[in-house]
């Protein structure tokens, strides 16, 4: 079973958005079925789904971001502080996977569920509202 | 040939750039603001300029002495604002001419940059005659010169039938009317097509820089009215159309071609001066045409997070609706016509990360010469053989040049067209991959980046101000911005260099620290000396070619004679009273009674001193119908003293002998201004 799965109460009503949520979801849970199903753990393909990750993440947040702003989003500043932080975290994932992946991916199931938990109940339901 | 030219002129240009580089720091060095600093001078005119007109007298008698009153009984204020009009017009000419001179040599003026070259030619057209009228207003000797000049220039173009030149021959002839005017084209007309054109001519940059910084702006001001206190302007002399000064202090910023005009006639001043503004316009598209592939846009990594929009210095991007049927509302575009490819817009691309490894490397926007894969790849390739553990990897920029010097066996190179075209990304990828030690990204002058806004995107970036933010993570010690000039300082910047690898911390990542700029170079104690001191040369500058070399009309020992009047010759054919039978056939609402063939006879006019013949013309009658006045205005230069004259005149198409002619002699003084006229009621000529 996949770790996460998309719910509608996830959109926050913008398509573009929605699309990448949906797709960050399935990177989520290749990332969760490549540490768990594979045997053996090849950390290699794991850093690669990672650099994947922090291609379309980044993306993503630049995207969500402009949106933000252009829809004068009074969280802003907090939001924005808290895509940082995502990558802050990401990239020091990879690290861990380059340099151990045993540590990587001890940190790495640590944090898979709760990020985008969180990204999602605690800012972009209020997002929902303001650009809806 | 034109690289070497601009290789020369570069070499030129550095070197004092360097000197005041040292002086200003290169962030205040005046020479890297010169666009600005035009404009900064502008505002100065314009102020002290509305000053002026307050108390100018727009008559005959009223400009020079309202000039007067200003300069010396208000010469605490009124006087202070006219040398402030006056120098900061120079100034402003000075800054112009050497940001023409800069972004030529530079090679800042091709491909999509076309736009801002051209547009800052009729600014020319424009800020000369601004400053010529000025001159002209004052109504001293020099303005009498300067409005004769630009007469006899006008005249030669074929919109005026008449000659204007004759207006400035006598006092009688000139009417307040005309002050007006002039007022009117120098105070409002004029600049209001100055003010648009140089809205146009920055119209297509973006985040132009209008203002330079305000310490640039402060020093510029009390340098001019240091040098308006310490030499006030003047003016020289009421003038008197009857005699010729002897020499005149010209102010060659503005009225260069004009001494043209004692040797050339005006038809070869006018060619030049448009030949030279065609050339400067086409300059663009002349040989060797340099245009790198433009970048392009890849969709499968464009969500449209407008990011390269924004950063694009030159407007070059824009959105535009999703062409490919993806959930994304917009994407980007380019305008190839704008695209300079720099390649900034990839440093702002967060797709461009090094850290992917699965799919193939490809930035939402690219640039197909030099693509972020392909700067991965020289990373790897050029680091992979260093030795050490404090091992550096430079950047270097079009505008870093002799990068390569810096290459040994703890030291790599990659050459980057901008230095804002690394994603940030980029930088923690090389130190947490090891693949050095230290980077340092040694850039083209911060305040002069090639294109424009390179440094200052990088610095932001690096230092979190700006998307795409550098992580927090990498630690800034390992990171050094080095933007200093590269041309000249190689033993400067490698000293740098040296002191930054000897402070490398050992390769521990994960301190969280304050991204700081890196290197600086300590500042001299010396340098508000040396400010000061370019501050002086500068004032020198501007004051130098208003007064030296003075300028003589005229021969020593010489008189001027101007032959000068409009005459309408005699008819070619008589009036004849048509018959019933002509009229008849005519259309009923044209019979006139009346045949008048309109056409006239020519002018032909021959004058002669001692004998000898000076001046022997036939004057075409003006008018589409032939029907005008024939003019004549014709200087001539003789020597003082005893001369016998002789003009003659016929307009009745007659072969030989004049229908009008007259004789006298006289002496001519020195600088004498003999003018020759006729007395269309008393059909005599008259030496004045």
């Amino acid at each position: 079973m996949a770790l996460l799965e998309w719910k509608a109460e996830y959109s926050v009503g913008n398509v573009a958005i929605d699309h990448e949520h949906e797709l960050m979801i399935r990177h989520i849970n290749t990332l969760y079925e490549q540490i768990n199903n594979t045997a053996g753990n090849d950390a290699t393909s794991v850093e690669a789904v990672l650099g994947e990750i922090h291609a379309d993440i980044s993306a993503h947040f630049a995207l969500e971001e402009r949106l933000m702003r252009q829809a004068r989003y009074g969280e802003y500043e907090e939001h924005k502080e808290d895509h940082e932080d995502l990558l802050d975290q990401i990239h020091d994932l990879i690290d861990a996977f380059y340099q151990d992946p045993a540590v990587g991916e001890q940190r790495l199931k640590s944090r898979l569920s709760g990020w985008f938990g969180r990204h999602f109940s605690s800012f972009d339901s209020r997002l929902h509202r303001q650009l809806g | 040939m034109l690289n070497t030219l601009q290789k020369i002129g570069q070499l030129a240009f550095e070197l004092p750039q360097k000197w005041l580089d040292r002086a200003f720091g290169n962030n205040l060095n005046p020479l890297r603001h010169l666009g600005s600093m035009t404009i900064f001078f502008l505002w100065i005119v314009l102020v002290s300029g509305i000053w002026i007109t307050i108390f100018f007298h727009t008559s005959v008698v009223g400009a020079f002495e309202s000039v007067e009153y200003m300069t010396i009984d208000q010469w605490y204020l009124g006087g202070i604002m006219r040398s402030l009009h006056r120098y900061a017009s120079d100034a402003a000419i000075v800054t112009l001419v050497l940001h023409v001179f800069k972004e030529f040599v530079f090679d800042r003026y091709r491909s999509a940059r076309w736009f801002s070259w051209v547009t800052g030619v009729p600014l020319l057209w424009l800020l000369i005659p601004l400053g010529i009228t000025g001159y002209w207003l004052v109504w001293d000797q020099l303005a009498l010169y300067v409005a004769l000049v630009s007469s006899e220039l006008l005249d030669a173009l074929p919109i005026f039938t008449d000659s204007m030149a004759r207006n400035f021959l006598s006092v009688e002839s000139l009417s307040n009317r005309f002050f007006t005017l002039m007022a009117f084209t120098h105070i409002i007309g004029l600049p209001i097509f100055l003010v648009f054109s140089i809205w146009i001519h920055v119209f297509r940059i973006n985040r132009p820089r209008i203002n330079p910084p305000r310490k640039v702006m402060i020093g510029a001001m009390l340098t001019l009215l240091a040098l308006s206190v310490v030499y006030p302007a003047l003016s020289q002399g009421k003038a008197n159309p009857a005699l010729v000064p002897e020499s005149l202090a010209l102010d060659w910023y503005y009225l260069l071609v004009y001494p043209l005009l004692k040797y050339w006639p005006p038809a070869s001043v006018w060619a030049l001066l448009i030949g030279f503004s065609l050339l400067l316009c086409i300059a663009p598209w002349l040989p060797p045409a340099r245009k790198p592939a433009v970048v392009r846009v890849d969709l499968e990594n464009c969500n449209g997070c407008e990011r390269c929009v924004e950063d694009c210095p030159f407007g070059a991007l824009e959105m535009a609706p999703r062409s490919d049927g993806e959930k994304y509302a917009s994407e980007a575009v380019v305008d190839a016509g704008l695209c300079l490819s720099c390649g900034i817009c990839v440093g702002s691309c967060p797709t461009a990360t090094p850290f992917r490894t699965r799919s193939v490397l490809s930035a939402g926007i690219d640039l197909p010469d030099q693509p972020v894969a392909a700067v991965r790849e020289m990373i790897i390739q050029s680091t992979q053989n260093l030795q050490g553990n404090r091992r550096l990897l430079i950047f270097g920029c079009e505008g870093s040049k002799q990068l390569d010097r810096f290459i040994d066996k703890e030291t790599a190179v990659v050459n980057l067209t901008c230095m804002a075209q690394l994603p940030p990304a980029f930088i923690d990828w090389v130190l947490s991959r090891g693949h050095a030690d230290g980077i340092v990204l040694r850039g083209c002058a911060h305040s002069d980046c090639q294109y424009r806004l390179g440094a200052r995107w990088t610095e932001q970036r690096v230092s979190r101000e700006r998307d795409p933010r550098l992580r927090k993570r990498v630690n800034t010690e390992q990171l050094a911005l080095l933007w200093t000039e590269p041309w000249c300082d190689f033993a400067n910047a490698s000293a740098a260099i040296a002191a930054f690898r000897a402070t490398l911390p050992e390769p521990l990542a994960t301190t969280e620290q304050k991204a700081s700029t890196g290197i600086t170079i300590s500042r001299h104690r010396l340098r508000p000396v040396a400010a000061t001191f370019a501050w002086a040369l500068f004032a020198a500058s501007a004051l130098v070619f208003t007064i030296w070399p003075r300028f003589s009309q005229l021969q020593e020992g010489n008189a001027i004679v101007s032959l000068t009047f409009s005459h309408a010759g005699q008819r070619v054919a008589e009036c004849r009273k048509l018959s019933q039978q002509e009229l008849n056939k005519l259309p009923p609402n044209m019979r006139k009674p009346m045949d008048c063939p309109r056409e006239r006879h020519s002018v032909d006019v021959l004058f002669s001193a001692d004998g000898q013949v000076l001046y022997e013309h036939s004057l075409a009658p003006s008018g589409f119908w032939k029907d005008g006045e024939s003019t004549v205005y014709y200087r001539m230069e003789l020597p003082a003293g005893r001369h016998e004259f002789f003009i003659g005149m016929r307009d009745s198409g007659r072969e030989k002998g004049f229908d009008y002619s007259g004789e006298t002699a006289f002496t001519l003084a020195e600088g004498q201004h003999v003018v020759v006229e006729f007395d269309p009621l008393g059909k005599t000529f008259i030496f004045r």
